[in-house]
């Protein structure tokens, strides 16, 4: 599974990637906004372009027009100037003046205001169009004596009949006798110009001189402007025809023409605002159309990216696995028919692939979980098992048991062949079965096989054929037959450990039904006859009597407890032993002398006078000789021999109590050291006892390092206990002062004090120990009151045998009479004190200073 | 004090007190002997058994836990003897356990009493043991 996934993962290696569509679609359209932007733009630039070249193109042409009227007019008036001063009539009327002469002055085109008048060539109207008006009018125009020759176009003049600024065309009438002139207005010119010529584009018309220093006429406000220098205005200000000049506060673009006949320029004005007004239009119109056309073309993405697009990011999103399968119906919902069937076959794909992966996971996984419990049969197999090489015989794999219990590391067995595991005398055979093919399965055996540590173990083999790697292999399945005698034999013990663990437990439900009874028998006596003395009148007899039996079990009550005591705080290591050099002869003999009976049998004693010093608590190994004493006197109730021995065996010394009396039937020996432990026999019924008494000694023995036994022949056959304890290592014990004390916890006081005087101190429990050690000793402490050889007995020896100089002091509580203090002071004492508070001390202080004088002395 | 005067069928009735302890033998006979009653001992069971069936005592106190036969042995040997119907029991036993007590009276004992006893309750015991 794992490596499918990996599979999946993009791979760190450099990629190309090209944009993806929606970036490209995102470009494409801000590039299409980009050129509509630049294309409203242009559409506006050129609409405007064009409406003023358009409106330049009227103004030139409307300039044009205008020349051509206006000449066109003038033609006409000198043609009808000419005529009229070429009729006979007009002569006539010359000649006869104060005639009665009719002329009308027909106005059109340009010219719609003027008169004509027939002048003299004195300047006097003859006849005019108008009322006439006396006196030589025009005797003061320039153009007159010209007139009168050769016509005359003229302009600007000042008309002296209308006062307007006009122009003059004038035909010579024959014989020089006058002039027919056409005075033509010309304010209206322009406004006539633009009336007939101004068209859609309301052109406006100007018309100056030749050098446009002059306005002649003017379509705009035309009273202001007839006969105006023009100087100073855009149309003077340059020679070359102006463009688009300011009159008025309307941009107008001029275009300008030559009235060719007279010396005028016409300028014909469009309205700038008006023609870009429409270039406006025209312009928002391009620019709705590039607005619907930007339209379309989103509306035309969106629909790709929506049908298109989207659908195959959804699909790819589902084939890499970052959206769920579902996905897919959305993309079916949505998409363009290509686009919806790329998702189904990819569906259609998938499932195939589900499918199979689906299967060869399971097969995979039933295979892998095949192989396990194969292996963990093969690994945790109890018994030993190992695949070996057919052809090589090597150890291909061996389990945890064969190793643990042949003894190879798996290492030194992959580096063996099964033949390294057998006795070399059994190869040859093993050698010559396996040249024959072996079955696919068998059984055989039983075989023998080597362990390292070189024993050698019974084994059943069964081995299978198997194919390992390339290897034909066969799989082995060492059946240890002596493990599993080993294994029964452990059962049994188990079970043996199991009774013991029944036995211990119905030992315990014993002892405490024996305490119980021990406890109660004596508290019975103590109590009953406490009541009989409270609550009867008694002889003195009696009272005696039952007095003697209540303090004889008050004291079995208090000894039972004491051992009980004892045996707890021995047990739990709380009792404190104080070992110290021992004379265990003494000791023993000590014992005896407890149990020296007149009547019974004598204690027979083998105690060599050469044993050495042992080293004890002196009162605990006292305690288990009495112990072993009395027990053989209780279980010899016929009497017979006890003998007591010692003997030395190796560093230890072995005591034995031998008796001749019930014995000790040969199943109890091992349970005799028990709590509470009984031999169930009825003729021991009556001998009485704590029960712990033997406990105590074993726990006691244990604690000075030895070992305590029993040994019976059997019933009737009487039993020995033996112990041993420790021999003293002579070297270790050394000291400055020999304490001779029965008393151990007053012999450790005096121990204390002398070291704190810098004195080192060996302890003697008793007299006959004192007597091992006296010469190593520089000085002694002795205590009178000693178990066996009294302390003035061991101070005679001491002189005896050290001499007068050995300071002694005597500690005691011994009330001594004057023949006894003489016969200490005779002795050499140097102090005699009684034991009592701040004895210790003060022995200690006198010893310290008898000792530094006698070095100083020496 | 006890005063009792014997009729011709009141003989001198005879208590048995069967104790490996001495001094529960010393402390029972001081209680009980008197002017009605004579006290004998035994101090094992099978010693018992065989006063028993040689004195025939009205009263027997046993301690349970002896040596040898038991009490509890030496009351089923009293119950299965016809002969010995009247044979009044009472156990002496340093054991509380109700175990004891009740095999006790299963066997047939009349009373039981637990060391340490009231010797005044003894006595007590062996005069309602005597009206059954």
């Amino acid at each position: 599974m794992g490596v499918q996934m990996r599979d999946r993962r993009p791979s760190g290696g450099p990629r190309r990637r090209g944009w993806s569509v929606r970036r490209y679609m995102v470009l494409f359209m801000v590039v299409l906004l980009a050129v509509a932007a630049m294309a409203a733009v242009a559409v506006r630039y050129i609409a405007e372009q064009d409406a003023r070249q358009s409106a330049l193109a009227d103004a030139n042409f409307g300039a044009r027009v205008a020349a051509t009227a206006i000449a066109n007019d003038l033609l006409l008036l000198q043609q009808t100037t000419a005529k009229l001063a070429a009729n006979p009539q007009v002569a006539s009327v010359l000649a006869l003046p104060g005639r009665p002469c009719g002329l009308n002055f027909a106005g059109g085109g340009a010219f719609s205001t003027g008169h004509i008048d027939i002048v003299k060539s004195d300047g006097t109207v003859i006849c005019s169009s108008l009322p006439l008006t006396s006196g030589s009018v025009y005797a003061a125009a320039d153009w007159l004596p010209t007139a009168i020759r050769s016509p005359v176009t003229e302009a600007p003049f000042v008309d002296p009949v209308t006062g307007q600024i006009s122009a003059v065309i004038a035909a010579p009438i024959a014989g020089g006798i006058g002039t027919v002139a056409a005075i033509v207005a010309l304010a209206p010119v322009g406004p006539n110009l633009a009336a007939t010529l101004g068209g859609t584009r309301q052109l406006e018309f100007l018309v100056t001189t030749n050098d446009t220093k002059t306005a002649l006429s003017r379509s705009l406000q035309p009273a202001r402007w007839a006969g105006k220098s023009l100087a100073g205005t855009a149309f003077a200000s340059s020679g070359t025809p102006v463009e688009r000049p300011d009159v008025d506060g309307t941009t107008r673009l001029y275009g300008r023409y030559s009235v060719t006949s007279m010396a005028w320029t016409v300028f014909a004005g469009a309205d700038e605002a008006a023609a870009l007004s429409y270039a406006d239009q025209l312009s928002n119109r391009g620019q709705a159309l590039i607005l619907a056309g930007v339209g379309i073309m989103l509306v035309v993405i969106f629909v790709v990216y929506r049908r298109i697009v989207d659908p195959i990011r959804q699909l790819s999103l589902v084939i890499r696995g970052s959206a769920p399968g579902e996905a897919l119906n959305a993309v079916v919902g949505a998409g363009a028919t290509e686009v919806t069937g790329l998702a189904e076959d990819f569906e259609k794909l998938m499932a195939t692939v589900h499918h199979e992966l689906a299967d060869r996971l399971t097969s995979e996984q039933t295979a892998l979980v095949s192989e396990r419990n194969y292996r963990m049969l093969f690994e945790g197999h109890p018994q030993p098992m190992w695949l070996y090489d057919v052809d090589s015989l090597a150890f291909l794999e061996v389990n945890d048991s064969a190793v643990a219990r042949y003894g190879y590391s798996r290492d030194e067995f992959l580096a063996m062949t099964t033949k390294d595991i057998r006795p070399p005398q059994d190869v040859p055979k093993f050698l010559e079965l396996n040249t024959k093919p072996l079955p696919s399965s068998d059984r055989t055996g039983p075989w023998r096989y080597a362990l390292k540590d070189g024993s050698t173990i019974q084994v059943m083999v069964t081995s299978h054929a198997v194919m390992f790697g390339d290897h034909h292999a066969r799989v082995v399945l060492a059946e240890d037959l002596t493990e599993g005698q080993r294994l029964e034999r452990e059962l049994a013990l188990s079970h043996a450990r199991a009774d013991s663990n029944a036995e211990l437990s119905r030992a315990k439900d014993e002892m405490v039904s024996m305490v119980s009874h021990e406890l109660r028998t004596p508290l019975a006596s103590i109590v009953g006859f406490a009541e009989l003395l409270a609550t009867r009148e008694v002889s003195p007899k009696q009272r005696n009597d039952y007095l003697a039996v209540m303090l004889q079990e008050g004291r079995r009550l208090t000894a039972l407890v004491n051992d009980f005591l004892d045996l707890s705080r021995l047990e739990g290591d709380r009792l404190t032993l104080r070992f110290a050099p021992a004379d265990i002869k003494a000791l023993i003999t000590r014992s005896i002398e407890l149990f020296s009976d007149p009547a019974g049998a004598p204690i027979e004693t083998h105690l060599p006078d050469d044993l050495p010093l042992v080293r004890v608590d002196s009162d605990s190994i006292f305690r288990v000789v009495t112990n072993l004493l009395s027990n053989a006197r209780k279980y010899s109730p016929v009497g017979g021999s006890i003998e007591v021995g010692a003997s030395v065996a190796e560093d230890k010394v072995e005591i034995y109590v031998q008796d001749k009396g019930l014995g000790i039937p040969a199943d109890a020996l091992s349970q005799l050291f028990g709590k509470f432990y009984r031999v169930d026999a009825r003729d021991r019924d009556t001998i009485k006892g704590t029960g712990l008494g033997l406990a105590i000694c074993k726990n006691i023995v244990e604690a000075h390092g030895g070992k305590i036994r029993a040994r019976s022949e059997g019933l009737g056959k009487g039993a020995c206990f033996y112990f041993t304890v420790p021999i003293v290592r002579e070297q270790a014990e050394t000291g400055d002062v020999l304490v001779v004390e029965d008393d151990s916890g007053f012999a450790h006081l005096l121990e204390a004090e002398l070291a704190a005087r810098g004195l080192s101190s060996m302890w003697a429990a008793d007299a006959e120990t004192a007597e091992h050690l006296m010469t190593k000793a520089r000085a002694v402490v002795l205590d009178l009151l000693l178990p066996g050889l009294p302390g003035e007995a061991f101070l005679l020896r001491l002189r005896a045998k050290q001499g007068p100089g050995l300071p002694v002091v005597v500690v005691t509580l011994k009330d001594l009479d004057p023949a006894e203090s003489l016969s200490l002071q005779k002795a050499g004492v140097t102090a005699v004190l009684r034991k009592g508070p701040g004895t210790a001390a003060m022995a200690a202080n006198l010893l310290a200073r008898s000792l530094v004088t006698e070095l100083v002395a020496s | 004090m006890r005063s009792r005067t014997p009729t011709a069928l009141e003989a001198l009735r005879t208590v048995l007190i069967a104790d490996d302890e001495s001094s529960i033998r010393l402390l029972v006979h001081a209680t009980i002997e008197s002017d009605d009653y004579v006290v004998i001992e035994a101090a094992d069971g099978a010693q018992a058994w065989a006063l028993i069936q040689k004195v025939r005592p009205t009263v027997v106190l046993l301690d349970v836990q002896m040596p040898g036969r038991s009490g509890l042995e030496v009351l089923r040997s009293i119950k299965s003897d016809p002969s010995l119907a009247g044979t009044r029991v009472i156990l002496l036993t340093s054991k509380a356990q109700e175990g004891d007590v009740e095999a006790g009276l299963m066997a047939g004992a009349d009373f039981y009493l637990t060391k340490p006893f009231s010797p005044l309750d003894l006595l007590t015991r062996v005069d309602e043991a005597l009206q059954l």
